[in-house]
């Protein structure tokens, strides 16, 4: 029972993918597929790992998805004016970076509640969007030296699953192996004693959503690279499935905490059950319906190992 | 003592509001020195331990240091000048372990970038060696025993070199083997030169474990010396007050109203519950017309008796309302003629978005149905009984229609009683019946409290604020520890009885006459 605690969730990835490739050796099982996998889900990775940062301060930043589609469509705006590739990207994750500093200061300073601060923050955002790309989709003008940043291979690996890998160890590191990182596991586990022995909780606070709003920005931009288009509510479909990563991932590691390699294994789960779904020719409905079970039984089986540890 | 002392407040005043949480409290503490911080509830100790670690600014006095006078403006000066505090409610990182929990706030050793765990490990490993061997480094706090939290706050406080180390309550939550174990750290500490303010309400550990003490009374300092020259019974006399004026204050109940016609009555509550460490047994009974008070220091359980009373939270044993066994939780009480005022009024007692008059009505609210069949609150019933109650309690609002938040404290209270002023009440478990109410607020619910146990109802009255104890109740149960000590009445309830019997000491064995003197 420990060990299904402990490591259920990576069991239940290791399950998964078993099971798949059993049931379509050929198709779901080739290198080719496991590799196509990682590309599918490193957007949602990149998303989920920006989420994770602010899981650990146990807040919520629900403007994710707002942020992925601003970047986007703000990109494409600027590329249709002819600015240099460098300029732009710099320009978009500047903004990014400042929505989510926002974010940050209302809930940091103000002690608005995360969800209702991003969850509004993140309706202005939406609205920011529209007026931006007048509700169209936006396809001309992006450079195709920006597009290759989202798609094909560099030395047989799948651009987006470098940026993926690029992000991961970064934020592995920052999380895991710095000051920076122990501050925010310590505010998000304690408040009170943090703030007792004298923590900047509020400086961190806002670094954290605005690395948040960062990555969301750079999957924005990712996206439309690959896309080579970019639509106004391009970034609708990150919120709950980065949080499911998110809550999947924390069941993976440790003691239920946020992290990023148990934010990956969240990701995975969810990509690879899309994918071999997919695969199978199972319809979109029952996709949705049994990714949602998986994360359902996920946590489930956490808490019953808790109550039994209590008692 | 002053001749010796390194640290010294003086004449610290600290109001909040209206109440003087300090007025005019003294401490003087010598290096290497354990020195025990003593007082009833609210006599100022939190006050005074906050005020040293600069969470609060005093009103007027001095704090002294080495002969010069400091100022203490935030945690982070408490900890520059040395002072460590190991709060009563522990103030650890559950998922982190020792080793992280002892770095959360200082510089953590690195290597490049990145810390080193391996240094950091080391180094709380070095400070757990010299205090606590067994300490399990590795594990998070969540998991560890509460002995071994307490010991993981030590080993954090002793990271830096320090002079001084307090300690709220230390032992209040620890098994006797481990408050062992704390005691031996706290001798170290001492032998190593650095000063423990020690607070405690186990008067046995005092006296054995500290060289001197301060006694806080009403926010003042009544006494302060070697513990070698005093006693417990000396302590309790200080603590209340009773031995200054000679004055054991002979209660002044307003004559035992079980007597005229309540001696015969049949107990209206009658509990035997397992109950507090050990699962020893609270076992009492009230008759219609009592008000029996209920004292205790804070954590004696004092609240989570009264909740397990009505039902709130899960307690094993039994529980009989007119003899009879209520249905299960609040709702079951309720039925069987119970009511409860809880111990805060902002959290647990009053609905803000409701107006006065819902919450009012919240308590039974079918009995407020426009037709028996629908449950459909009528208006006008509400506003009738909101009318009604408001009168009698003499509530004063801008309107039953406006938010309970903009009553003020004492009119908010009257409100939590008028709840249940709709139905004839059996029993009324109140929790802190003025905590924080105006005197004239205050007389008023004491009449109300009056009238409600004449109307033959039993009262189960818990609180902390002994004048009150004192003139409100006919009968006085005492918890220590979880346990029930002492049941005091008549000639037996004074203010030394209940202070002693709270602190776990028996003054004389005119109530305990089996426990052997020493």
């Amino acid at each position: 029972m420990i060990l299904l605690r402990r490591y259920g969730t990576l069991l239940a990835l290791a399950l998964i993918v078993l099971v798949f490739t059993i049931a379509s050796p050929n198709a779901f099982g080739s290198m080719s597929n496991l590799v196509n996998i990682t590309q599918q889900m490193a957007l949602l990775a990149i998303v989920a790992i920006g989420a994770t940062l602010v899981m650990v301060l146990g807040e919520f930043d629900l403007s994710v998805s707002a942020v992925v589609s601003w970047a986007g469509i703000a990109a494409a705006a600027l590329f249709a004016a002819g600015i240099a590739v460098p300029i732009v990207m710099i320009v978009v994750l500047v903004s990014a970076v400042a929505m989510g500093a926002i974010s940050g200061f209302l809930v940091a300073r103000y002690k608005v509640p995360s969800f209702i601060a991003t969850l509004a923050f993140g309706t202005v955002i939406g609205g920011l969007t529209f007026w931006v790309s007048n509700g169209a989709t936006l396809f001309s003008g992006i450079p195709a030296g920006f597009r290759d940043l989202g798609r094909g291979t560099l030395a047989g690996v799948p651009v987006p699953t470098l940026w993926l890998i690029g992000v991961a160890v970064v934020f592995w590191l920052l999380l895991d192996q710095t000051e920076f990182g122990r501050r925010l596991y310590a505010i998000g586990g304690n408040r009170e004693a943090a703030c007792l022995v004298g923590l900047p909780v509020r400086r961190d606070m806002v670094v954290a959503f605005a690395l948040c709003a960062a990555l969301a920005g750079l999957a924005g931009l990712l996206l439309t690279a690959r896309l080579g288009s970019a639509h106004p509510t391009g970034g609708g479909g990150y919120l709950l499935q980065a949080y499911a990563a998110v809550f999947l991932g924390m069941t993976a590691f440790r003691e239920g905490e946020p992290s990023v390699p148990g934010t990956l294994v969240g990701a995975a789960i969810i990509a690879v059950v899309s994918n071999g779904l997919t695969i199978l020719g199972v319809p979109s409905f029952l996709q949705d319906l049994l990714t949602g079970a998986i994360i359902l039984a996920a946590v489930l089986v956490r808490n019953f190992g808790r109550d039994e540890a209590a008692a | 003592m002053t001749s010796t002392s390194f640290l010294a407040l003086g004449g610290l005043v600290k109001h909040f509001g209206a109440t003087k949480a300090l007025d005019s409290a003294d401490l003087a503490l010598s290096a290497g020195s354990v020195h025990a911080l003593v007082g009833e509830n609210g006599a100022g100790k939190s006050t005074l331990i906050k005020t040293l670690s600069g969470l609060y600014q005093p009103d007027a006095g001095t704090i002294r240091l080495d002969g010069a006078d400091i100022a203490i403006d935030g945690p982070r000066a408490a900890e520059a000048l040395g002072f460590r505090f190991i709060h009563q409610e522990l103030n650890l990182v559950p998922h982190f372990d020792a080793v992280g929990n002892a770095w959360i706030g200082r510089h953590h050793p690195r290597r490049g970038p990145f810390i080193d765990r391996r240094a950091m490990r080391a180094k709380v490993a070095e400070v757990a060696a010299r205090i606590a061997p067994d300490l399990p480094l590795d594990r998070p706090a969540a998991r560890l025993t509460p002995g071994q939290r307490q010991m993981a706050e030590i080993v954090r406080a002793l990271m830096e070199p320090c002079r001084l180390v307090v300690m709220d309550e230390p032992t209040s939550s620890l098994s006797e083997g481990e408050a062992e174990r704390l005691h031996a750290i706290v001798r170290q500490l001492s032998a190593e030169g650095c000063a423990v303010l020690f607070i405690s309400h186990r008067l046995d550990e005092v006296l054995d474990l500290c060289d001197s003490y301060t006694v806080l009374r009403n926010g003042r300092t009544v006494g302060f010396g070697a513990v070698a020259d005093t006693s417990r019974a000396g302590l309790v006399a200080m603590m209340s007050g009773a031995g200054s004026g000679n004055a054991a204050t002979p209660h002044p109940p307003a004559a035992p109203s079980t007597s005229p016609d309540g001696r015969g009555e049949k107990p209206v509550l009658a509990t035997d519950l397992a109950f507090g460490p050990g699962d020893s047994r609270f076992t009492f009974q009230a008759r219609p017309g009592e008000i029996v008070g209920l004292y205790g220091l804070v954590g004696s359980g004092r609240s989570s008796l009264l909740k397990t009373i009505w039902g709130a939270t899960p307690g094993r044993g039994l529980i009989a309302i007119n003899g009879q066994v209520p249905r299960q939780g609040p709702a079951g009480r309720i039925k069987a003629g119970v009511a409860y005022v809880p111990e805060d009024r902002r959290r647990e007692g009053l609905a803000n978005s409701l107006s006065i008059e819902r919450n009012l009505s919240l308590a039974h609210l079918s009995d407020f149905r426009a037709f028996a069949s629908l449950p459909v609150p009528a208006r006008s019933k509400i506003r009738q009984f909101a009318k009604a109650t408001g009168a009698r309690l003499r509530l004063v609002a801008a309107g039953p229609d406006r938010s309970p938040a903009t009553l003020s404290g004492g009119n908010q209270q009257k409100l939590l009683f008028g709840r249940w002023l709709g139905r004839p009440i059996r029993v009324l478990l109140v929790d802190e019946p003025t905590r924080g109410v105006d005197v004239g607020a205050k007389t008023e619910i004491h009449g109300e409290m009056r009238r409600i146990a004449a109307d033959g109802a039993a009262i189960l009255m818990a609180t902390s604020d002994i004048e009150e104890l004192l003139t409100l109740s006919t009968r006085v149960l005492v918890l220590h520890a979880g346990r029930l000590v002492a049941e005091l009445d008549g000639p037996s309830l004074t203010r030394a009885a209940v202070v002693a019997a709270a602190f776990g000491h028996a003054p004389d064995e005119q109530w305990l006459p089996s426990e052997r003197s020493a």
